[in-house]
């Protein structure tokens, strides 16, 4: 079973078995990309920027979810490659505007500092459009990752992939 | 020891229509080919992603960007998403020429497009068959709904259709197995089509799902359909009609069925001494080489566009231009449906209410244009789907532990009613709309490329413009708001319900088949597919298809035990 299915599977079994920290090395990425290069610490960056927008409550988040490898997934797979240089030229970017705000990188700065950060890029002042872009793609597969995933989907959303044929088209909502 | 190259019949594929050749001829006692160009599928066993949930799917649905690239016409199609995508033909596997932009959607396995269909099926009616002698266009059909009624019972029966009796003259019930229910919404409509308007009705949209099987379903091992709408994977419980779910394994246990695949068909085989087609030459999909096989009747069932090439690519003496085809008109009058415009609205009524599970299907609005006059300032009219539901609100804003608790929050939260209704409007066949052989191009096989030169017309910007007003009108009328009409400027051939080329007629000088789908010219070979359209009407085909053919198989066997054939 190559490395790709071990991760895709990894995010079927229920939280708790966060790999994460112990997978980022200086120089080599955690999983196989073919199309864009980010260096480990690249990577760790998009892994805290995603359990920053979806945390870790006592409902699991971004980082259990392996969020930041589905944010991956997408751009390398189904993303052109102008898309991509300008995602990847967006996330370096978005750490040089962070060390520009926060005074630190984004990796290394604090919880609070990175929030303060995230305001900011949110609101779009004084942001390059390309960080904007960035941070919106990764926001995006983010909350992909998490109301795709098979807790909220029938944890949260009840769903089921076998609901029987007994459509009901008229149904009066219960009174809260 | 035969002669294995030999049988009694050869269908030409293993799809909508091809699956219930098949069965016929081997019911009736018939030694048949089948021979399918692409791979097999068998029921249960190939259907790869039918079980799998979404967060199963590595890009949950999406088609990777180098596979849409490479392959734009298949990505416009609705169905080409990630876990039905093994299905559908790619553009670079099987090129094509446009001379006018067409897109032409294929499945090339064992069960064809009858794994990926929408499942919704209508019976014509006379004001169908009348089409074209009333209003002067095409030719006159040589059937009647009289004709057709007891083989549209035939096929219902077997296949299982779910619909409501609604006593319409222009939309004949059939067969029914109970209908699902209808939205509020859907039903708030309905009654106001019927208050407001004598010549509209809105009803269920019926359609190939088991939601009672009958003995007969039980018998062929399919089940009631859980309503799980992934049809287009295949489904595990046979609870919709697929060929490879029930008319292909009915054919094959009667013992009579030889299924050949990887054999493309490169033409029928014609006899000039003896007057007659006596096989069909196939080029195997792997090794390239050519076979022959032999037969005493042929059913060419390889979907609308491919049975036009394999006539064309037909050539002999008698018929240089094609088998049958004397009077030079194979490939032309062919048609479509018009897709092209949609319409979305909103209600904020019924906000106490919502739907509860899911449902295969929708609403359906008959068409309601010049259906016992001609009326308007175009031809012929237009069907509408309708559908009306409430869908989840899921916030976005901001970051953290206040987005993840809105997301939360919102997943069981509902919008305001959403409806949508896309019209299915007939198109008039045409001389200058035709396919053809490209006089240069071949496919891997040595087989000529297949080109089109269809558009639209007219006509059919007239029937956008009055689907667009008149929806517009009631919708606005009902109390909908946020009305949105579109024009999806899509070209020809998304609608996927390509006809004709090989028209049904009274008259050989104006048609190439008969009242019987037999080629008038050479009468052993019958055509029932979609190529045999003399008109389109506004009815999804595929039932009509499959009544036609089994009509056809059962002439088909009455002659050869007559010694006719």
């Amino acid at each position: 079973m190559n490395r790709r299915t071990a991760i895709r599977n990894a995010v079927v079994i229920a939280a708790g078995a966060s790999l994460l920290p112990s997978c980022f090395r200086e120089d080599k990425p955690a999983i196989a990309l073919r199309n864009i290069s980010l260096s480990g610490k690249e990577e760790e960056m998009l892994a805290q920027l995603a359990e920053i927008i979806i945390p870790t409550t006592d409902f699991i988040g971004a980082k259990d979810l392996h969020a930041y490898e589905f944010i991956l997934t997408m751009v390398d797979d189904c993303y052109s490659p102008e898309q991509q240089d300008k995602f990847v030229a967006g996330l370096k970017k978005f750490n040089e505007v962070s060390k520009e705000k926060t005074g630190d990188s984004f990796a290394n700065a604090t919880p609070q500092q990175k929030k303060d950060f995230l305001a900011i890029v949110e609101s779009k002042k004084d942001i390059p459009e390309e960080v904007v872009d960035f941070y919106s793609i990764a926001k995006r597969h983010t909350i992909q990752a998490f109301t795709g995933s098979q807790q909220f989907m029938e944890g949260i959303g009840k769903y089921k992939i076998i609901p029987g044929i007994n459509f009901r088209g008229c149904v009066a909502i219960a009174a809260a | 020891m035969g002669d294995t190259n030999k049988f009694d019949a050869i269908v030409i594929g293993s799809g909508m229509s091809g699956g219930w050749a098949a069965k016929e001829l081997c019911e009736g006692g018939l030694k048949t080919l089948v021979l399918e160009r692409g791979r097999d599928v068998k029921h249960l066993k190939d259907y790869p992603t039918t079980n799998m949930k979404p967060w199963e799917f590595k890009h949950r649905g999406q088609i990777p960007y180098e596979i849409a690239k490479d392959n734009p016409v298949v990505t416009r199609c609705y169905a080409f998403k990630e876990d039905a995508m093994q299905f559908f033909c790619k553009d670079t596997e099987h090129p094509y020429v446009q001379e006018k932009p067409f897109d032409w959607i294929r499945g090339y396995q064992v069960g064809g497009k009858s794994i990926m269909w929408a499942r919704q099926t209508q019976r014509w009616s006379d004001f169908d068959f009348e089409g074209p002698a009333r209003d002067g266009f095409a030719v006159d059909w040589p059937i009647r709904y009289r004709d057709l009624a007891p083989w549209y019972s035939y096929v219902e029966k077997f296949a299982g259709i779910s619909g409501n009796k609604d006593g319409l003259a222009e939309l004949p019930d059939g067969e029914f197995l109970p209908p699902l229910e209808l939205t509020c919404v859907e039903n708030y409509f309905k009654e106001f089509v019927a208050k407001n308007y004598s010549d509209r009705h809105l009803i269920y949209g019926r359609c190939a799902h088991l939601t009672q099987p009958q003995q007969i379903h039980l018998d062929q091992g399919r089940g009631q359909c859980q309503a799980r709408n992934l049809c287009q994977r295949g489904c595990p419980f046979g609870g919709y009609f697929n060929a490879n779910s029930t008319t292909i394994p009915w054919a094959e246990k009667t013992g009579n069925m030889t299924l050949r695949t990887h054999a493309v068909v490169h033409s029928i085989i014609y006899d000039e001494a003896k007057g007659r087609a006596t096989g069909v030459r196939i080029i195997d999909a792997n090794t390239k080489k050519a076979e022959e096989y032999f037969a005493d009747i042929i059913f060419l069932n390889a979907g609308a566009i491919n049975t036009n090439l394999i006539l064309l690519n037909s050539t002999s003496k008698r018929f240089p231009a094609g088998l049958g085809n004397e009077n030079g008109i194979l490939g032309k009058y062919f048609a479509f449906h018009n897709y092209r415009a949609r319409i979305s609205a909103n209600y904020e009524g019924f906000m106490d209410f919502k739907t509860e599970q899911s449902r295969p299907t929708y609403a359906y609005m008959p068409r309601f244009r010049n259906v016992r006059k001609q009326e308007t300032d175009f031809l012929r009219g237009y069907a509408t789907t309708f559908s009306a539901n409430r869908y989840s609100k899921m916030g976005g804003d901001g970051f953290g532990e206040s987005l993840k608790k809105e997301l939360m929050d919102s997943a069981q939260k509902l919008g305001p009613w959403g409806i949508g209704s896309q019209c299915m409007g007939e198109t008039i066949p045409k001389e200058t709309n035709y396919v053809a052989l490209d006089n240069e191009k071949k496919d891997e096989w040595g087989i000529p490329l297949i080109k089109f030169n269809v558009d639209y017309d007219d006509n059919d910007e007239k029937i956008i413009k009055d689907f667009t007003e008149q929806y517009t009108d009631m919708f606005t009328k009902a109390g909908f708001t946020n009305i949105k009409a579109t024009d999806s400027k899509q070209a020809p051939g998304l609608d996927i319900h390509e006809m004709g080329g090989v028209r049904m007629g009274k008259d050989p000088k104006t048609s190439l088949l008969n009242e019987w789908n037999q080629l008038h010219a050479c009468k052993n070979v019958f055509v029932t597919d979609g190529a045999c359209m003399t008109s389109t009407s506004t009815q999804n085909p595929s039932l009509t298809y499959m009544a036609i053919t089994a009509r056809a198989a059962s002439h088909a066997l009455d002659q050869l035990k007559k010694h006719e054939l």
